[in-house]
């Protein structure tokens, strides 16, 4: 990335390959609608380009993320706005959903992940999906380890019930 | 451990973030502990189901936007490159010519400027200067003739200011001094007179003088100027001085001491 910043944009090109499906999923576990997933996904790929200059090292995972996160609550403010709508979406997406999902566990995950607050699901998401250990996530959302690691474990506890409530 | 504690602990436990030791204490402890046992089955069969997501693949749209995106940003570097390497190819040359040319016009003027008004100043003031001599000098030769003596004196005393004074002023000094009516009048010739030492008509002027003034103190101020001037056709009348018995004795002496530095 770093080459990106000095201006080499054909090493761009490797960032996209190596975290397009990353932030891709990122956003489907969030709102699971491909059209704005990819949107999205594509948002903060443009954001990193124009941007690159503001890359000073460190990690880089932590970075994307921090830019995937703002793209994503740009959007959740936006669809916010238009409340009824959403509510659509969700019910749509609902019903998308049983039909995608063959698999019921997953379908009863995702129902339970509906439960949770937009925050919640995000650490989640970040740290059971995207495998993100406890330290970067504090990067990302600006909070300690030990806080982002205290809320993980609470989340789960919450998810696990509302999980176990559906089966 | 208690129950609560353990619980904690499950999350780390099937992470298998927990040391060895801490891990071997919760394997025996869910062996024994049958509530704690449900927390770890269910936490696992979450854990299980995450693991059962499949990861979702996103359409071509987002590649081929990608790129396209990517082509257009580095048009738009390579825009800024090629504007700006252009740039310094063109820049210096015309810009520096411009600048060039423009300072040039600029003190070129300048120095135009200042030669023709220093030049033309210059003629303006010498004119000036010469109109009020000429204009002196003709003040002069007015006043010259007036009654009054304190006049007159003036008049004479206006000389001083000529460099190089026309012969007609000269020659009106020389008439003053010789046949003024007032002997003030003609003393103060007389000075006006000796401050043109190089012109052979004061020169003359003050010998015949010398023979003609009997007033005494006309008389020495002539004979200081000649001996100044060291002008030796004055030794003659100088003496014929000597032998006149109405000359005074202090003019005497002074006649005296002036032959002898002639000489």
């Amino acid at each position: 990335m770093l080459d990106v910043s000095q201006g080499n944009l054909d090493a761009m090109a490797h960032i996209f390959e190596r975290y397009n499906k990353r932030l891709y999923n990122f956003y489907f576990q969030m709102i699971r609608d491909k059209a704005i997933c990819e949107d999205m996904t594509q948002t903060v790929f443009y954001k990193v380009m124009r941007y690159r200059t503001s890359y000073k090292g460190g990690q880089f995972v932590s970075w994307i993320f921090k830019i995937a996160r703002n793209v994503f609550s740009d959007h959740y403010q936006k669809s916010k706005k238009t409340s009824n709508t959403e509510d659509l979406e969700i019910v749509a997406n609902k019903n998308a959903d049983n039909k995608v999902d063959i698999n019921d566990d997953i379908a009863h995950l995702h129902n339970a992940l509906n439960k949770l607050s937009k925050d919640d699901r995000e650490l989640i998401v970040l740290n059971r999906f995207q495998d993100i250990k406890y330290d970067k996530i504090a990067e990302i959302v600006g909070s300690t380890e030990g806080a982002v690691k205290v809320k993980v474990h609470r989340i789960i506890k919450k998810l696990k019930n509302a999980y176990l409530e559906t089966i | 451990m208690d129950c609560k504690n353990i619980e904690q602990h499950i999350v780390d436990y099937l992470d298998g973030q927990l040391s060895v030791e801490e891990s071997k204490h919760i394997t025996k402890h869910i062996a024994s502990c049958d509530s704690c046992k449900t927390i770890y089955d269910e936490t696992k069969a979450l854990f299980s189901a995450f693991e059962n997501v499949e990861e979702e693949m996103p359409s071509d749209n987002l590649r081929t936007g990608f790129y396209k995106l990517l082509e257009e940003e580095k048009q738009l570097l390579d825009d800024k490159i090629v504007q700006l390497s252009q740039q310094k190819k063109e820049f210096p040359w015309k810009q520096a010519f411009q600048i060039a040319a423009s300072i040039i016009f600029m003190f070129g003027g300048y120095f135009l400027g200042s030669h023709n008004s220093k030049r033309t100043s210059n003629q303006e003031i010498s004119a000036l200067q010469q109109e009020t001599i000429e204009l002196r000098e003709d003040m002069m030769l007015a006043m010259i003739e007036n009654q009054s003596p304190s006049k007159r004196i003036q008049a004479v005393n206006f000389t001083e200011s000529f460099v190089k004074p026309d012969i007609k002023i000269l020659e009106a000094l020389i008439g003053r001094m010789q046949y003024d009516g007032n002997m003030n009048v003609r003393l103060a010739a007389a000075e006006a007179l000796s401050e043109f030492p190089k012109s052979t008509i004061v020169k003359d002027a003050f010998i015949e003088a010398l023979t003609t003034q009997k007033d005494p103190s006309l008389q020495i101020a002539i004979i200081q100027f000649l001996v100044k001037i060291q002008e030796k056709r004055a030794i003659a009348p100088m003496q014929q001085l000597l032998e006149e018995s109405d000359t005074p004795d202090f003019v005497k002496d002074q006649v005296n001491s002036g032959i002898s530095q002639i000489i």
